[in-house]
């Protein structure tokens, strides 16, 4: 394994090691009972803890969502007041933005791929791991005890002045429990660069890392760079209620724009914690359902580099007319632009793959063709949000709510059900219903673009975001809007049923349904307890469609560190690879 | 292995000394009133160089590999990068955009 | 040592998704790398608070830091580097295999971040004294400067925040030297040992930034 940074060539021996079809013992089936779940460290339990706790988290997001969308099926009031309206939005975006989106993929999905697309046993730190998953826990805590105390009713930005010293409810236990959150993304992101760099298996060098890891790492580089800044932003504004410390409270001589200076050094970078991922996913799938080896592979995997670093430079395109400098205003706009470059880049070369492959329009695949389209309204329209001089009239009206909607909901979260669908055999040992997925995948489709749709077309009438009432003429837009709603929820139950119904009734997966080349898909389903019975070796990249499965299925049977291994009937052969 | 570098006892009390002269220089130069905007720029040099002298030394860096340095590297042009473009509103405020 | 206790003592520490101690390390000395890096930019966004403000009032940081003691800030810097020369003492010993050596200079370390707290709390006290507090308590007429609040809140929260910083390397330092009583360190495994050290060096750097920034303008 690459423990030293040297790459001197070393001849090792290597078998072939077919996964085993029907694994008498797997992770599922080991250490079993509540207790052992809550105390594991292993990477795949984790992985699942976190699963089901962004699931809750987008269900109750989304209950709030449908409230806030019937509540606007009238110009006037309809079911709420208008306080009861305001705490429902902050809550519906701090909920979905913080404790769904952020740790949606890395935390839940990426915690089960990881390690095996890296050939290793956990990450390489499984306790803080663990402790990372209690620390969300925490922090979710204190966000149950906001909402019980009182709520809050800010927005899920804390903008200052009205969050430090207006705002009613307890803004302190939300901010605090976001604070906590935080470390949890810290120390995630943390743990993913550490074992990436340091526990590849024998000859998975970096030109051969699977797409979906490389933009896991340029997530976990966003992750460690920013948040510690919104970390001491959140403190702050504590401090500031807490102390009225004046840092950022005009009245006490501060300046309330520092505060969305420092807010949105996290929170823009973080708008592509939550994207880059999904683009991971979207390369893993789209290679494997076009059977075909990706096109341009370095240029997929520097882009995420390169949005992980240009997406530090344009935080100030949420605040032109927050009374910042018109020198910050020109910079940023200009800056902002550069983002379209490496995205565009991604899409060119996904759409490249499928470019006469033999294309498989399996559910995730189908939900990727939703990505491409989606995505790619959002990623315009926020282009268009770049420009300085639209932007002074788009700012702050459903133009924009469509927009990050669009490329949160059609593109992060399409992404997600696509990824969960393509790894669900993995993860559970079983296959969903093909056709119940292909059938909720449109009918998702059809309601998110029911609902965001007529957004855009308002918005650019007009229609001012967070408003309880509105005029008359924006009736239909909202009424429609309203309904797309309540389609989509529906989509989204039914992927919730017909998943948990596979877990029990499901038909046995097997190990590689989708034929794929990534080391994920050499191990059983599910993998047993430590991912892999021998060592893998990998001698070809996981997207080499062009080469035999045999060759990718190559290993030591060495059993390092005391672990025992099946014995199998297999060819020895000599690979080359770097050490 | 680059990572089990062992310093000699005279050389980590060395780089002790150093940092201590350093300190008094820093204290020092306080006492000599340098012009505005150049104190600023000594202080921080000052300290600069003592950061500098305790990663390298105290903290192993010199030996280590270097993706620890280029971490440390990175966070410090990160921090640059968000009170850099901070500066581009804060200190332009009251008058537009220079040029115009 | 003979060969099989070093064999058995080598597997002891290891733990199972490693291949071998090396590699451990040095994930280990990357982690807390990283988590450094976080602890940078923690700090960071402060700094930024700091620049933006002196550079907007830049004769209120000239006024209000000539209520900072500047001769305890610089006994406090000394202490500090004094402490970051032992804990590097006290990881060459693990090096070496000197069981005592590990043992006294943890313990001088622990010793001089106590000063440094005790130091701390005398000038913090101080100021409480006069009516120098954070933020919206403010009470002290002294500086004739309206925002001068918004100095002493920013020296409450650099100062505070590393003074946290302390006390959690002290606890770290404290579990440290109960388990090298028990003899757990030695020149196979010090991991421990050097990323603590790793931490404790920065909380140095920072004060380093925060001394002249903080007591030393003129």
């Amino acid at each position: 394994m690459a423990t030293s940074e040297s790459t001197n060539i070393k001849k090792i021996q290597v078998r072939r090691f077919k996964p085993d079809e029907n694994p008498t013992s797997n992770y599922l089936t080991e250490e079993r009972g509540l207790w052992a779940w809550m105390t594991t460290v292993d990477h795949k339990k984790i992985g699942w803890m976190y699963l089901g706790s962004i699931a809750i988290f987008f269900a109750v997001g989304g209950i709030l969502a449908l409230l806030l969308r019937t509540e606007l099926l009238t110009p006037a009031q309809t079911f709420f007041t208008a306080d009861a309206y305001n705490q429902l939005f902050t809550l519906h975006g701090a909920i979905m933005v913080f404790f769904f989106l952020v740790p949606s993929v890395p935390a839940a999905l990426g915690n089960f791929i990881l390690p095996l697309q890296l050939g290793c046993k956990d990450v390489a730190f499984p306790r803080v791991n663990l402790l990372s998953f209690y620390i969300y826990v925490v922090g979710a805590l204190f966000t149950l005890f906001a909402i019980f105390t009182g709520g809050v009713d800010t927005g899920w930005t804390f903008y200052t002045p009205y969050s430090s010293s207006a705002a009613g409810g307890n803004v302190m236990a939300m901010t605090f429990g976001v604070f906590i959150l935080g470390f949890s993304s810290i120390l995630t992101g943390l743990n993913f660069i550490v074992t990436i760099h340091r526990m590849r298996a024998p000859g998975l060098t970096w030109n051969k890392l699977p797409l979906f890891l490389w933009a896991l790492y340029a997530t976990s580089i966003i992750q460690i760079l920013a948040t510690p800044v919104l970390a001491i932003t959140l403190l702050l504004l504590t401090m500031e209620r807490l102390l009225s410390i004046g840092i950022f409270d005009p009245a006490l001589g501060g300046d309330p724009v520092l505060y969305q200076h420092f807010f949105w050094f996290y929170s823009h970078p973080a708008v592509y914690i939550m994207i880059v991922p999904g683009f991971g996913i979207i390369s893993e799938i789209i290679s494997t359902f076009s059977r075909k080896h990706i096109f341009g592979y370095w240029a997929i995997a520097l882009s995420s580099l390169a949005i992980a670093f240009i997406g530090f430079l344009v935080w100030g395109h949420h605040m032109f007319v927050a009374g910042q400098s018109s020198l910050a205003n020109l910079v940023f706009s200009f800056l902002t632009f550069l983002v379209g470059i490496p995205t565009g880049i991604k899409i060119f070369n996904w759409i490249a793959t499928m470019y006469k492959g033999s294309i498989d329009l399996k559910t995730p695949m189908l939900y990727v063709m939703v990505f491409l389209f989606l995505f790619t309204i959002g990623g315009f329209t926020g282009i268009m949000l770049g420009a300085l001089a639209v932007d002074i009239h788009l700012h702050d009206t459903y133009y924009v709510v469509a927009h990050f909607h669009y490329v949160m909901v059609g593109g992060m979260v399409m992404a997600f059900l696509g990824g969960l669908h393509y790894w669900w055999p993995k993860m559970t040992g079983k296959m969903y219903n093909e056709m119940w997925g292909r059938i909720s995948c449109a009918i998702v489709f059809i309601g998110f673009n029911l609902t965001f749709l007529p957004q855009f077309v308002m918005g650019s009438l007009g229609m001012p975001r967070r408003y309880f009432n509105y005029l008359e003429q924006f009736q239909g837009y909202h009424v429609m809007s309203t309904y797309g709603s309540y389609i989509l929820g529906l989509g989204f139950l039914m992927v919730l049923i017909y998943l948990t119904h596979s877990i029990f009734k499901g038909k046995k997966a097997p190990a590689n349904p989708w034929q794929s080349r990534a080391m994920e898909w050499q191990a059983p389903s599910p993998p047993p307890l430590h991912n892999f019975e021998h060592t893998p070796v990998i001698i070809h990249g996981p997207y080499d469609y062009h080469k035999p499965m045999s060759e990718f299925q190559l290993g030591i049977a060495g059993s390092h560190n005391g672990h025992g291994h099946h014995e199998h009937e297999t060819e020895t052969k000599t690979v080359e690879a770097d050490k | 292995m680059s990572g089990h570098h062992v310093s000699s006892a005279k050389f980590l009390w060395g780089v002790a000394i150093a940092l201590l002269f350093l300190t008094y220089v820093t204290v020092a130069v306080t006492w000599i009133h340098i012009p505005e905007p150049w104190n600023v720029v000594v202080a921080i040099a000052i300290a600069v160089v003592k950061s500098a002298i305790v990663a390298a030394f105290f903290m192993h860096l010199w030996w280590d590999t270097k993706f620890n340095l280029l971490l440390l590297i990175t966070s410090i042009v990160f921090f640059l990068i968000l009170i850099g473009i901070t500066l581009l509103d804060t200190l332009y405020r009251i008058d537009p955009v220079p040029s115009f | 040592m003979e060969q099989p206790s070093t064999l058995e003592k080598k597997q002891d520490h290891l733990q199972h998704h490693f291949v071998d101690s090396d590699q451990q390390f040095e994930s280990a000395k990357m982690g807390m790398w990283i988590f450094l890096v976080t602890e940078i930019l923690f700090f960071g966004g402060l700094f930024a608070a700091y620049i933006v403000f002196r550079s907007w009032y830049p004769e209120l940081f000239l006024l209000a830091s000539d209520h900072l003691d500047t001769f305890w800030g610089a006994v406090n810097t000394v202490v500090l580097i004094s402490s970051s020369l032992t804990v590097a003492m006290a990881i060459r010993s693990a090096q070496l295999n000197q069981q005592k050596g590990i043992i006294i200079n943890l313990a001088i370390t622990i010793a001089l971040a106590f000063v440094f707290m005790v130091i701390k709390y005398f000038e913090y006290t101080e100021k409480f004294a006069v009516g120098i507090f954070p933020g919206g308590y403010y009470t002290y007429e002294g500086i004739a400067h309206d925002q001068a609040n918004i100095f002493f809140s920013i020296y409450y929260m650099m100062t505070g925040l590393h003074g946290i910083h302390v006390v959690v390397g002290i606890g770290l330092m404290v579990w440290l030297l109960l388990r090298a009583r028990k003899g757990h360190f030695s020149s196979e495994y010090y991991t421990p040992v050097e990323i603590t050290g790793l931490y404790w060096h920065l909380v140095d750097i920072i004060w380093i930034f925060l001394f002249p920034l903080l007591y030393l303008i003129d």
